[in-house]
Formats: C-alpha cells, sequence, structure tokens
C-alpha cells in the first residue's frame, strides 16, 4: 500500500444520536480528483469538514501522505478548501485575501510577493489585485478562493460545491479550466457536489454517498454501466434510469438510451408523451411492463402505437429485497 | 415631497429642546422672562458660560471625569464582552439560548434597586472617591446587554469565514484580530456607544461613590449648579452646562456616525 496521498479507514462522524458519517474508508493518490456525489444530506460535506479538520473525528483514521492527521488541528494539517460561499474575507483587497495566509504562516514578504504575482497569473487575476470581494464577478471570486486555497500549498485540496454559486453557461466554460488546473496542482483533490455532470466533468473517480454511507467508488464509466445497487444506478444518469418488473425477488433497469423502436417483435407500447429537446427526444411510453422512457432521434415521428425491445446484456438486474446488482 | 414633512415634525420635535436649551444659556435672567417680540433684541450674554467655566472646580474638569469615566467604562465593557460573546456563540443552541435569557434578565433589571449594595461594596474596598473605580459597576451593568449585542453581530457573520481562517492556520487571536473583529467593526462602535452614553449619564452610583468635589462626574455637577440655591433656579447657567456637556456626545456620534448607522440597522437588512 503506498502512503502518498489521502487514506481514510472507517471515518466515522456522529453528533448526539445521529450517525452522519458511517465507516467510510477511501484512498485518493496524489493528482487524483475524486467527487463526492450524493444528495443533499447524504454526508459529503460532513466528510469534507472532517478531513479539513473543522468538525471532530467520531471513529476512524485519517492519513496524509503517510502521516496520522486524524486529530490534529485545521491549521496544521496543509489541507487547503474552497467553500462554497468562496468565503473570501469581504474587508481585504483581493491582494490582502490571498496574503493574509501567507503572512500568519511567517513567509518572508518576497517570497510572498513572488508567490502571489505566480498565483495570479496562473488564474488570470491580473490587475483585480486592489478590488474587495465585494466588487468581483462570481467566476472572479471562485479563482480568488482557488488561488488563496493554491497558496496553501496543500497536501490536500477539498473543493465545497465550487460551482454551486455560478450561473449554468459559466459552469461549462469553467470546468474544463478546473479540471486542468487541479491536475497540475499534483495533490488529491476532493470535491463535493450533487451535480452529476459537474462529478463527472471534473472527477477521475466519483464517490457515491447516500445515509452517510458509500455506495460505490469508481470512474464515471463504472458508475454508469455497473452501478453497485439500485440507488446508484438511478442518481446516475439523465434522463433517469427505467425500472421494469422482472421475475419475483429481482428488480430490472435499464437505460432510456439503450431502448430501441422496433417495426414488429417488441413489446407493446402506447405514447403518452414526448419532450423535444433539440438534438434528440424523450418519448414516455405505457407497456405492460410499467413506464419506460425512451431516448429517440430527434427527426422521428412516432405513431401512437410502437414496440420496444433492448439487448438482454443491457439490462441491469437488481435484488428487490436489498438494492444490491445481482451478477 | 411627502416624505419631508414628517421628517420636519420628527426634527423639530427632537431638536427643539435643544435650541431652546442653546437659547436660554445665551440669555440674561431678566431677559428670559421679557415678553413680547422686542425681548429678542437684548439681553443676550455669554455670562452663563463664564460662570460655569470659572466655577471652582471649573467645569471642563467635570468634563473631563465624565470623558475619563466613559472611555475606562467602555474599553473594560468591550474588553470583557467580545470574548464573552464569541465564547456564547459557539455554545450549543440550548446553552446558548439559556444564558442569553440571564443576561437579558439581568439587561433589565433596574439597576438602581443595586445601588445601596454597590455602596455598600464600595465602602468595604475603600473605592469611594476613587475616579476610576467607577468604570467597574459601569461595565458591569454595561455587559448583559453589550454581550448580546455583540453575539448577535457574531451570529451575523457566515461560519464559512472562520472555517477558511482555520484552514489557513490562523490562530483564534488571530482569526478575531484579522477577520472577525474587522468585520464587526459597526456592531462595536454601536456597542460602545451606548455603554459611554450610559457611563455619561449615570447619576446614583455617582453620587455616591464620589464625594470630592474635583471628581464629580458631569450629571451629579449639574445637579449641584441647579440646586446650589433654595431661593432661585439659575436657568442659564444650569442650560450652559447642558450645553457643554452634549458636545463631546455630538462629536463622539459625528465621528462614529456611519459605522453607528450600519451597526443599528445590520441584520434587519441580511435577514
Amino acid at each position: 500500500m503506498t502512503t502518498a496521498g489521502l487514506h481514510c479507514e472507517q471515518l466515522s462522524r456522529r453528533v448526539g444520536d445521529r450517525l452522519l458519517l458511517d465507516g467510510l474508508s477511501l484512498s485518493v493518490a496524489p493528482g487524483e480528483s475524486l467527487a463526492l456525489l450524493g444528495p443533499s444530506g447524504c454526508g459529503k460535506t460532513t466528510t469534507l469538514r472532517l478531513l479539513a479538520g473543522l468538525d471532530p473525528v467520531s471513529g476512524g483514521r485519517i492519513r496524509l501522505d503517510g502521516e496520522d492527521v486524524t486529530h490534529s488541528p485545521a491549521g496544521e494539517r496543509q489541507v487547503a478548501m474552497v467553500f462554497q460561499s468562496y468565503a473570501l474575507y469581504p474587508h481585504l483587497s483581493v491582494l490582502a485575501n490571498l496574503e493574509l495566509g501567507l503572512e500568519v504562516r511567517r513567509v518572508p514578504a518576497p517570497e510572498r510577493r513572488r508567490r502571489i504575482a505566480e498565483v495570479l497569473a496562473l488564474l488570470q487575476l491580473e490587475g483585480l489585485e486592489r478590488r474587495r470581494p465585494a466588487q468581483l464577478s462570481g467566476g472572479q471570486r471562485q479563482r480568488v478562493a482557488l488561488a488563496r486555497a493554491l497558496l496553501r500549498q496543500p497536501r490536500l485540496m477539498l473543493l465545497d460545491e465550487p460551482m454551486s454559486n455560478l450561473d449554468a453557461q459559466l459552469r461549462d466554460q469553467l470546468r474544463p479550466e478546473l479540471r486542468a488546473l487541479l491536475h497540475r496542482a499534483g495533490h488529491p483533490v476532493i470535491h463535493v457536489t450533487h451535480d452529476q455532470q459537474e462529478a463527472m466533468g471534473l472527477a477521475d473517480r466519483i464517490a457515491v454517498l447516500e445515509g452517510g454511507v458509500l455506495q460505490q467508488v469508481g470512474t464515471p464509466q463504472e458508475l454508469y454501466h455497473r452501478p453497485a445497487n439500485l440507488f446508484v444506478a438511478r442518481f446516475l444518469g439523465r434522463p433517469g434510469i427505467n425500472l421494469l418488473a422482472g421475475e419475483a425477488g429481482v428488480q430490472l433497469a435499464i437505460r432510456p438510451e439503450q431502448l430501441r423502436l422496433v417495426e414488429s417483435g417488441g413489446l407493446p407500447a402506447r405514447l403518452l408523451r414526448r419532450e423535444w429537446q433539440g438534438s434528440q427526444q424523450l418519448l414516455w411510453l405505457d407497456t405492460s411492463r410499467g413506464e419506460l422512457l425512451l431516448l429517440a432521434a430527434a427527426d422521428l415521428t412516432p405513431g401512437e402505437q410502437l414496440q420496444v425491445t433492448w439487448k438482454p446484456d443491457d439490462e441491469l438486474r437488481f435484488s428487490s429485497a436489498s438494492g444490491e446488482r445481482l451478477a | 415631497m411627502p416624505t419631508a414633512l414628517p421628517l420636519l415634525a420628527a426634527l423639530t420635535w427632537s431638536l427643539l429642546p435643544l435650541l431652546w436649551q442653546l437659547l436660554t444659556s445665551l440669555r440674561t435672567p431678566e431677559a428670559l422672562v421679557l415678553q413680547g417680540p422686542s425681548a429678542w433684541l437684548q439681553g443676550w450674554t455669554l455670562a452663563n458660560y463664564r460662570q460655569v467655566l470659572q466655577g471652582d472646580p471649573p467645569f471642563w474638569r467635570y468634563l473631563f471625569n465624565s470623558c475619563l469615566v466613559g472611555a475606562a467604562s467602555t474599553g473594560l465593557t468591550l474588553l470583557l464582552a467580545i470574548p464573552a460573546a464569541y465564547g456564547l456563540q459557539r455554545q450549543r443552541p440550548a446553552l446558548r439560548g439559556g444564558i442569553s435569557l440571564l443576561l437579558l434578565a439581568a439587561a433589565m433589571f433596574p439597576y438602581v434597586l443595586l445601588f445601596l449594595a454597590l455602596l455598600e461594596l464600595a465602602r468595604a474596598l475603600s473605592w469611594g472617591n476613587q475616579l476610576l473605580a467607577l468604570a467597574l459597576p459601569y461595565a458591569g451593568l454595561s455587559l448583559p446587554l453589550a454581550v448580546l449585542l455583540l453575539r448577535a453581530a457574531f451570529a451575523d457573520l457566515p461560519a464559512e469565514l472562520e472555517d477558511a481562517a482555520r484552514l489557513e492556520g490562523l490562530n483564534l487571536w488571530q482569526r478575531l484580530h484579522r477577520v472577525l473583529l474587522p468585520l464587526l467593526a459597526p456592531a462595536i462602535a454601536s456597542t460602545a456607544i451606548l455603554v459611554f452614553l450610559f457611563s455619561w449619564n449615570e447619576y446614583p452610583i455617582a453620587l455616591t461613590w464620589i464625594s470630592r468635589n474635583d471628581l464629580l462626574t458631569l450629571p451629579v455637577a449639574m445637579a449641584r449648579i441647579a440646586g446650589s440655591s433654595v431661593y432661585a433656579v439659575p436657568y442659564g447657567a444650569f442650560a450652559a452646562a447642558t450645553v457643554l456637556g452634549g458636545l463631546p456626545l455630538l462629536a463622539l456620534v459625528l465621528v462614529f456616525q456611519r459605522q453607528i448607522v450600519s451597526g443599528l440597522t445590520q441584520g434587519a437588512v441580511k435577514g
């Protein structure tokens, strides 16, 4: 087992009788980017705060580059975090925001100036040094928060919903930039999001959390095509996966893009409604096996009575009782 | 401008007594009782000011005493209230609520009921006729309200700001000094003004703790001017003392105007 990077074992957090995080074990290699994905209240932000040292750990261990930091104070871990609100100091200029931490950590003035100039250039923030956070746009604020985090020279970089305060267009534009930046830095990166598109766009691997329990970790492709359980299958993918009635004790599921319309020999279906989305269209079908969603070509004009089919290999089979996927 | 009228009415309501006070301080006692418009042409004088400023001890001595006590009380209150408010805000909600309720009860308590007990205390500790000793009861009486006000201000700051500072390696003192207190400046300024005002106006404790003439604070000194003769009320001198006594406060409010206004409305707009 390598020691570089982040390793957490059986990490737990309990507040009163509530178990916010239950035995999370994860490893993130240097230069690797992992997304923590899940609905709100699933324990993703709890995990970040434990890793940062902002909240006390109730059980388990955190090791960073071989060093046990489970109980070290936040300020000594060399962990940087970009907060959801960016948490820039509103009374300080961009320059002072970046300089405060370096100054407090007793970095000599010439080195402070050199490193700040470097990071300003890297993030294209030159010319904004004298501005206050309130005078910056959302994208600029995010870059200042990122600059401050990079100046920490972190052994682990945490990002809490870094895109949630930006509008959709800016998000699409910034995602590749952020990904390139985080990869270049060479430390493990964990970023929290409830947006699967963001997770897939930014991360090498995704960890899906639900109810404080890790459901599955893997590449986006693994999670999408071989989900460990019904929750992961339903959480990933837009439009959502179809659930079909199957044999007793088994829940079948099939992705909408894997259904095909055929002339004959398929499952009879009645068209309920359709939604045209430009590049494709979404059909709602009523069949004897339940309501199905089908992703079809945009130029198709379907009749009322249709027949659908799919490859048996594409079917995902889950245990109805536990939700686990059956081989 | 329909909004200007109520504003004008409110200004007149609050400023007219002050104006009247100012006029009274500039008139001879005879001129004050004259009637008719022609009375405004005569009887103007600075004698009232001369009288209070050349008294024994001169009036500025009382101003100085009050400023000193006010500054000491305000400083001491803030020194204790800021850490207390921060600590209170960090407590579990149930405990915080309970303590806040106790503080509120203490802040609402009519302190006049305490002054006999405080006098006994001053006697036992020989704090009588010690000007700066007044700052102790003043700070003590101001603390509950100051802690409550500052706690609310701390609660209004986003928690992520302090988290960010912690991750950057700032210790508690650095976080307060470099991040939290600058952001709390308006709340601290308005709290300071309230404490200073209380100390400036306080009468029963100052009356009973201080008996030496040259150590009196403003309210006690003014009461002495007003009660200096059983046969006449020296309106002119009294008014002059009032005007002089109000000047330092006016200066204080003018200097901190911006902070006070934003402090008083803080939370109201941020929701």
